[in-house]
């Protein structure tokens, strides 16, 4: 059965077609048709936010919380162009977002109209996928192909372009479904030999590590993941959009790797003669320098995407496929034994660190007592920077998933937006944006998206009048010069009370339990402020470049005046 | 070690699939000698060639990461020895009628045919792999040599030799 329908009522009707309740968005003059028919659907929630970057973080945030693709809609021009940040940020997370931009009518296209900007173009690097829909009869497919190709396979952004002729013209619609083909059906899966080469390596190894990554997340391979751990005692590394895909207390859980990685996990790595990759692709803030990464260690890679193998580092094994599914069929093999020698050998190589902090605030202190506060029960959106390692580093994830940070691309602001978008995913539970006074203010526009449209999001904020993390950088391979670092803050308990919302300033470590419970306790959104030590920094530290047996472990000796 | 290396693609016959997959070689940083594109032998599709100056591992990586492309539907990699190259070059060259004998000459030892001339220049045309045609190229610097058009190698797989697995896919693990 058809109807006659505009291309802005189909887009709608797929959008229900495809499941979506809630979308992220800013109208504009070349997506009005879509926002004239969206009212006649209200079961799709519409959020508007202040910045059309925050609808792309928003709907990542979603995607990544929910599984499900996240929608964030925009018109032509500098809205489309203001999506950019965000859908480059899904792209390097591998989160599915669909971006829906207006575009001037087709007979405008190529002339430089209002609002005209190419951004098929422009998002070509960073979108899995795009397209410009010349007609609206390809609305409906391109549409549903858009939902099943940011879904399929390795995840990503999908933007479909739609001009607003295409969008008034009236077209027959028929419901249906995507025409792609299930994912996963290409008989894409690794041989037999490749996994009995797998084992017998995992078999004969003194020193093996599992290395799990942000597939371990996306395949849900969690119980698989745990069960591997556990039949070999291969102790397991995460890393930053791994972490909470392995619980935290578990004893075989190590911890994260790389530029900030413990001394202990890095030097593992470094002395492994096995490590068995999951779901991760490599990257050199994981790695260090390439050419000294694990040098004794053969690899054996688990993952879904054949161009992430041998991209980096080369590798022994290759098994490739959904780690879930792969991880699974593996165990069949695998035979039980231990690394009780080789866990107390790492075990040897931790060190403790004794850091002194203004008014006894140490980040560990703040988020062992959100901890405590939240029972553990809630999830945690990290914005980029020190706060960032300190959270990934000193938070002790239980639970599946509830670890979101900005990994690939490092795009601060992400947090805040992010937040509302997962909190949207998962009603039921607490969110926590915690974010530097850098980032904060790079998004916090968004309170006001909060406050109208009634989104619990509890935010922290560590204040240290710095943009830390390069301030730490200036510090240690820049001769302290603070170039453009110091950063003044408004006052944020006014701020909040500005957007009608809670507010705390947190200066001393005593206040930190009950201010974060009152936070927690108030209906709406939350904001309590750390101010933390102004030049705390995360230790230890690879310099980019090194190896990952040369960590920082302190200080560099003051500069000398003469 | 780095030789040449032929990357076929066979992709929709679309000017925005064409964009995608030369700005992937683009932005992955990819050592590209020559880019052509035409038909190929399924309506809708066309067959893109690619010509590489590296090593088999880095060509094989481009491959895979063209694969990703939607729109693409097989991308392979091959080091040149394995596939049969041709190439065509246009050559305008001014000769007058006292030289004209000797650029006949040139052209009957490489097989290239005169496709156009006036009263002072002619247009060549010969094909051939590349160091043929560079040899040609070079043949003809005596003359005055005014415009040269170079398809870029197009390049099918020997018979015999393909299509070889994917390195890294399963069967080949």
């Amino acid at each position: 059965m058809t109807e006659l329908l505009t291309g802005a009522q189909v887009m709608c009707r797929v959008l229900l077609e495809q499941g979506v309740d809630v979308m992220f968005g800013y109208p504009g003059g070349a997506i009005m048709p879509f926002y004239h028919a969206l009212p006649e659907y209200p079961e799709l929630r519409h959020v508007l936010v202040r910045h059309e970057q925050a609808a792309a973080h928003a709907a990542d945030g979603y995607a990544r919380a929910s599984g499900r693709p996240g929608v964030c809609v925009a018109t032509s021009g500098p809205g489309a162009t203001n999506l950019v940040t965000g859908l480059a940020t899904a792209h390097m997370d591998s989160a599915p977002v669909v971006a829906i931009t207006g575009q001037v009518p087709r007979n405008m296209i190529g002339r430089d109209a209002f609002q005209e900007t190419d951004i098929l173009g422009i998002t070509q690097p960073i979108t899995k996928h795009n397209v410009l829909v010349q007609d609206a009869e390809l609305l409906a497919d391109a549409l549903r192909d858009a939902f099943a190709i940011a879904l399929e396979g390795r995840p990503g952004p999908v933007l479909v372009d739609v001009p607003k002729d295409v969008q008034n013209q009236k077209i027959e619609y028929q419901a249906g479904g995507s025409r792609r083909e299930q994912a996963g059906a290409d008989g894409k899966r690794p041989a037999p030999d490749a996994l009995r080469e797998a084992a017998r390596l995992i078999a004969e190894a003194e020193r093996p590590l599992i290395m799990a990554g942000h597939g371990v997340q996306l395949a849900g391979a969690y119980d698989e993941l745990r069960c591997l751990a556990e039949r070999t005692g291969m102790p397991v590394i995460t890393t930053l959009l791994g972490i909470s895909g392995f619980p935290e207390s578990h004893p075989l859980h190590l911890g994260m790797p790389g530029m900030h990685g413990e001394v202990h996990v890095n030097r593992a790595i470094q002395q492994a003669d096995l490590i068995v990759g999951v779901g991760l692709r490599f990257d050199d803030r994981v790695t260090g320098n390439t050419a000294a990464f694990a040098p004794r260690a053969k690899i054996v890679h688990i993952e879904l995407d054949p161009s992430e193998v041998g991209k980096n580092i080369p590798v022994a094994v290759a098994l490739m496929g959904d780690c879930r599914e792969i991880l699974h069929r593996l165990l069949r093999l695998v035979q039980p034994r231990d690394c009780t020698a080789w866990r107390c050998e790492i075990a040897g190589l931790a060190r403790v660190r004794e850091e002194q902090y203004r008014g006894g605030l140490s980040p560990a202190g703040i988020l062992t007592a959100l901890n405590e506060v939240t029972e553990g029960r809630c999830t945690i959106v990290s914005d980029v920077g020190q706060h960032q390692m300190w959270v990934a580093k000193l938070f002790p994830y239980q639970r599946p998933n509830t670890h979101i940070t900005s990994g690939g691309l490092g795009t601060m602001g992400f947090a805040v937006p992010a937040a509302m978008g997962v909190r949207l995913a998962r009603p039921d539970e607490p969110v926590w944006a915690i974010s530097g006074d850098g980032g904060f203010q790079m998004n916090m526009q968004e309170i006001a998206t909060m406050v109208q449209e009634q989104i619990p999001v509890k935010m922290a904020i560590f204040n240290n009048g710095y943009l830390g993390m390069v301030r730490q950088w200036q510090q240690f391979f820049h001769g302290r010069r603070y170039s453009a670092t110091p950063i003044w803050s408004p006052d944020y308990v006014k701020l909040a009370t500005a957007y009608g919302v809670a507010g705390w300033r947190v200066e001393d470590a005593h206040q930190t339990r009950d201010t974060l419970r009152q936070a927690m306790a108030v209906p709406g959104p939350a904001l309590v402020e750390f101010m933390i030590e102004q030049e705390a920094n995360v230790f230890p530290m690879i310099p980019p470049g090194a190896s990952l047996s040369e960590p920082i472990e302190g200080e560099p000796a003051p500069l000398v005046s003469t | 070690m780095s030789s040449c290396q032929t990357l076929s693609v066979v992709l929709d016959h679309e000017l925005v699939t064409f964009t995608r997959a030369v700005g992937v070689l683009r932005r992955r940083n990819f050592p590209i000698k020559s880019i052509a594109v035409g038909p190929s032998a399924s309506p809708g599709l066309a067959r893109l060639t690619i010509m590489m100056q590296t090593d088999p591992t880095t060509a094989d990586r481009a491959a895979r990461q063209l694969e990703k492309i939607v729109g693409v539907h097989q991308a392979a990699a091959f080091p040149m020895g394995d596939g049969v190259a041709r190439e065509l070059a246009l050559v305008k060259v001014r000769a007058g009628q006292e030289r004209y004998g000797e650029l006949l000459d040139v052209a009957l030892l490489y097989k290239a045919t005169i496709v156009d001339e006036s009263a002072d220049a002619a247009i060549l045309e010969v094909s051939g792999s590349e160091a043929f045609v560079v040899s040609f190229l070079r043949a003809l610097e005596r003359f005055e040599v005014l415009e040269v058009a170079r398809s870029g190698a197009v390049v099918l797989e020997r018979a015999a030799a393909g299509p070889t697995p994917h390195p890294l896919t399963p069967e080949a693990v």
